[in-house]
């Protein structure tokens, strides 16, 4: 019997999950970024700008941004790496990288572009100086895996990001379940006409591992030095960990 | 994790702006160094480049240790304040890192140019260095200012000077004391001789 794996709250076959996300992004990737914005009132993109500034980049540094969608942080990336770098821009998702690659092309770059998994990377070993994982790694069926594939193409020295929604501030957890189950999916209706898809991503972030379990997940996969911060009272925490 | 890339962002920002720094770092590629601040531990590794990337280094190369007074010392004595700092490991990285860090300079007028025009960053540049100095130089009167009345007019503290001619006395007394002392276990074992011979005879 196939194994399972929770997508959201529910469980689903292994094999099944991947198609299950798949469809998730293709119905929300045309409104994915209006999206962001309101769900998270733009602090998505101080997020990512954070973790482009965790990133020690430098020109001519070669990149690679797993589950890059909309391309917010490939072109960030871009800009710290100049001419002579390269950002790889991948998704597994045809629809959210064609999103991207559009995005990318209205501003005048072309990044190369891949539609890959982010459990089986097509890249060479020891290949990067940086691998980021931007809100990402929650869909992936085996994030060890994941992982460690980033752990592969990274070169010794390089560093991974991990941004991702994570376990907030105890606190304030009412006050954020309320918005992540009644007014997120409410929105997601409004504007993406499409309740489920964000119903899913309130679910997913639940499910997703919190910050220090991640840090040992990613400890686990081989990175060294691993620490994180937490962005906005823990609604999202950033991971870096290095390959020695 | 904030600490470091804003440690690494800057340094590398300042080894872009001299040249030849990250040049002469360039033949250090590979070698780790630590700067440990005594609350924490900051690792880099000297990148193909020049530049330093933060590392997970356990045995670093080279370490340097800016104590808590050179921090303090470092906005108003620059590369002077540095000479201070401890070091230890590798005596050629050392001796390049020295060198590069004496070197480093933060070009602001180049920085603040893109934002706000040549001329604006020129004159803000102006401006915050004769302000800079203006601090260091209110900040020294005063502290000139303090040690004088606190020495001079309340006199709860000693001047150097009169510590040392102190110290002087002090010592002087102690020979004096010493000389007596010798003298006077001279005088009874003169005495106790003397002693000794009366009642023999």
């Amino acid at each position: 019997m196939d194994k399972t794996t929770h997508f959201g709250y529910k469980q689903v076959a292994e094999s099944e999950k991947a198609a299950k996300v798949a469809e998730v992004f293709h119905s929300v990737a045309a409104q994915y970024d209006i999206m962001n914005d309101l769900m998270s009132a733009g602090l998505h993109r101080l997020w990512k700008r954070f973790a482009v500034a965790q990133a020690g980049l430098r020109p001519g540094m070669r990149v690679l941004d797993v589950a890059g969608g909309t391309a917010d942080l490939t072109r960030l990336f871009l800009k710290e790496v100049g001419d002579t770098g390269t950002v790889l821009l991948t998704d597994i998702n045809f629809s959210m990288l064609r999103e991207g690659r559009d995005r990318m092309l209205n501003v005048g770059k072309m990044p190369p572009t891949v539609q890959c998994d982010g459990e089986r990377l097509p890249f060479p070993d020891n290949y990067f100086d940086c691998v980021s994982v931007a809100f990402g790694l929650r869909n992936m069926t085996h994030k060890d895996q994941a992982l460690a594939e980033m752990h592969r193409v990274l070169k010794p020295g390089g560093r991974l990001l991990v941004l991702e929604f994570s376990k907030v501030w105890k606190p304030l957890e009412p006050a954020y379940d309320l918005y992540s189950f009644k007014l997120l999916p409410l929105m997601g209706k409004l504007v993406a006409q499409d309740a489920d898809s964000y119903q899913y991503l309130a679910e997913s972030i639940r499910m997703h591992p919190g910050q220090e379990e991640l840090k040992t997940l990613m400890e686990a996969a081989g990175f060294a030095k691993v620490s994180y911060h937490n962005l906005t009272a823990g609604v999202a925490a950033l991971h870096k960990g290095f390959k020695v | 994790m904030i600490p470091e890339a804003l440690i690494e962002r800057s340094l590398n920002h300042l080894l872009q702006q001299t040249p030849g720094a990250a040049e002469a770092l360039i033949r250090h590629a590979g070698a780790s160094v630590r700067f440990d601040l005594t609350m924490a531990e900051f690792d880099f590794r000297i990148a193909d480049d020049g530049c330093f990337s933060e590392a997970a280094v356990d045995v670093p190369d080279a370490i340097i240790r800016p104590t808590p007074a050179l921090m303090a010392r470092l906005p108003f004595f620059g590369h002077e304040a540095l000479r201070h700092a401890d070091y230890s490991g590798d005596p050629a990285l050392l001796a390049t890192l020295d060198r590069v860090f004496k070197q480093l300079d933060w070009d602001v007028e180049a920085d603040l140019a893109p934002v706000v025009g040549d001329i604006a960053a020129h004159r803000l540049h102006a401006l915050g260095r004769d302000v800079l100095a203006g601090i260091a130089h209110t900040a020294a009167a005063l502290g000139h200012n303090a040690s004088e009345y606190v020495v001079e007019e309340a006199e709860m503290m000693a001047r150097a000077i009169d510590v040392a001619r102190f110290n002087r006395e002090v010592d002087a007394l102690a020979d004096d004391v010493a000389r007596l002392d010798a003298r006077l276990r001279l005088l009874e074992t003169r005495q106790s001789e003397q002693d000794a011979q009366a009642r023999s005879a």
